[in-house]
């Protein structure tokens, strides 16, 4: 089997690997802005709530989440999907994550935005979507792509609940071959190719996202 | 539409709006009385009586920590208070929530750090609370913000961002921003100290403006130039308590407490 052949096996696996990314970022977009925008809003029992439920999804083991879910949850008749098990499991996880970035960024902030905000009549809501996560956003912009590039090398691990990404074919592929290095060498160069085009893309979205900063470095 | 028609339904509207209420010149602009504030086990205001007439402008003046800034504060509902009450235009402030915005709605605030809007033009600094607040329609917005930028002499910066205007001009917008929302009192909390001193000037010639203008300011400042030209009256706080309370001529040339004294002079020196 030629290099090419290898190559060309392995990115038969793409198509997992991206919808398991897409899918998971179906879940971790809403999940990391909603409770990142609670922890930083709540106090008290609702915050312990919130902070639980973030906790939960960061702290927990990947693979064992991924094996609870698929393996041991249709024990007690709930049947999902291993492509619903993957996107679920690693997009929480990711936006366990990102929550805390959400979080940070507001809290970041110069209180005096807050004020401003206040003092010309805004209510809390209108601060918020208006005032404070748009400048929170943009700060955490590498940090979400970040997260991004995480999640599409974590979606390695759902070859493991039976979806054939290319960690999956790979396997394959060197189990056939009796040739590991060539398969897994390929393997690595094939997750660079996805992930160095979205570190790209990150720097031009922080360059878009901040042409403020950008302007006033030429002055 | 042209500019002068989107103001002058600006103007209705505004005039509108104040009809509904009772009239505000049977009120003080401001009323406080016997003001306390705890932050913690510090009391950092301490029994403060103070009153403002429609039209007047105050000056407090004071060394760090005295409560000025705190004071100020409070008057927007920026800083909760523990005893006493606040009466703007006759309306209790703290009493209800809905109260305290309308109270709120009729004040604009100057802070020391400028606090523009990092992310947002000019402009759209100055017509974000038009939009969202007042329900007012794009253009008739944008045309009453370009009226205060011209005011305060940077119309042609309305579509810069914050970070590409020097000190003084942010400043400048966001005093403009602010009398976008035809506020009846405008609070100055230190609008100069952050400024580099040429900055300081164009500053000060737009809020002496404003004074001209029959606006009711009550500023923190140590600008005793600015105090001593424009305001009504000087008000001296230290340590949480209002200790001098005089015209501008009385509280310079013949301060009677002796830390207004002693304040003067480090000023001078």
């Amino acid at each position: 089997m030629s290099m090419f052949d290898i190559w060309s096996g392995i990115l038969g696996g793409f198509r997992i690997t991206a919808s398991v990314t897409l899918y998971g970022l179906i879940f971790a977009v809403p999940f990391a802005l909603v409770f990142g925008v609670a922890q930083y809003l709540t106090t008290g029992f609702a915050r312990f709530l919130v902070t639980s439920v973030i906790e939960f999804w960061r702290s927990s083991a990947v693979v064992i989440l991924l094996f609870v879910f698929y393996y041991a949850l249709p024990v007690v008749g709930v049947t999902l999907s291993a492509m619903t098990v993957g996107a679920m499991v690693l997009g929480l996880n990711t936006a366990g994550y990102a929550s805390q970035a959400v979080r940070a960024g507001l809290q970041a902030l110069d209180r005096g935005q807050k004020e401003a905000g206040q003092a010309l009549g805004l209510s809390r809501a209108a601060i918020l979507l208006l005032i404070e996560l748009p400048q929170a956003l943009r700060a955490m912009s590498p940090t979400f792509i970040n997260l991004v590039i995480q999640l599409v090398k974590a979606t390695s691990l759902v070859s493991l609940i039976t979806l054939t990404d290319m960690t999956f074919r790979a396997k394959e592929i060197a189990q056939v071959e009796y040739d590991p290095v060539p398969v897994y060498l390929a393997l690595l160069l094939s997750y660079f190719m996805v992930c160095y085009p979205i570190a790209l893309f990150g720097r031009w979205v922080e360059r878009s996202v901040n042409p403020v900063r950008e302007a006033s470095r030429g002055i | 539409m042209s500019s002068s028609t989107a103001m002058t339904a600006m103007n209705l509207r505004f005039q509108k709006d104040s009809l509904c209420m009772q009239d505000p010149r049977q009120n003080l602009a401001v009323e406080i009385d016997a003001l306390h504030k705890w932050y913690g086990a510090f009391h950092v205001l301490k029994g403060i009586d103070l009153r403002v007439a429609h039209g007047s402008r105050i000056v407090i003046c004071g060394p760090s920590g005295s409560g000025k800034s705190t004071l100020i504060r409070c008057l927007n509902g920026l800083e909760a208070y523990r005893q006493g009450t606040i009466m703007l235009d006759g309306t209790r402030l703290g009493e209800d929530a809905v109260q305290t915005a309308l109270a709120r709605r009729q004040t604009g605030m100057v802070f020391q750090n400028f606090n523009l809007f990092p992310h947002l033009s000019v402009l759209a600094n100055c017509t974000l609370a038009l939009r969202r607040v007042a329900g007012m329609a794009r253009t008739e917005a944008e045309a009453l913000a370009h009226h205060y930028l011209e005011k305060v002499r940077i119309p042609e910066q309305a579509h810069k961002y914050p970070a590409q205007l020097s000190g003084g001009q942010q400043q400048r917008v966001a005093i403009a921003r602010a009398l976008c929302m035809s506020p009846r009192l405008m609070l100055f909390d230190e609008p100069t100290s952050a400024l580099d001193p040429e900055m300081i000037r164009e500053v000060l010639d737009v809020m002496t403006e404003l004074a001209h203008d029959g606006m009711t300011m009550i500023c923190v400042t140590h600008e005793m130039g600015f105090a001593r030209e424009v305001a009504d009256e000087v008000v001296f706080m230290d340590q949480g308590s209002i200790v001098e309370q005089a015209v501008p001529a009385t509280f310079f040339s013949a301060p009677s407490h002796p830390r207004a004294r002693n304040f003067l002079s480090t000023l001078l020196h």
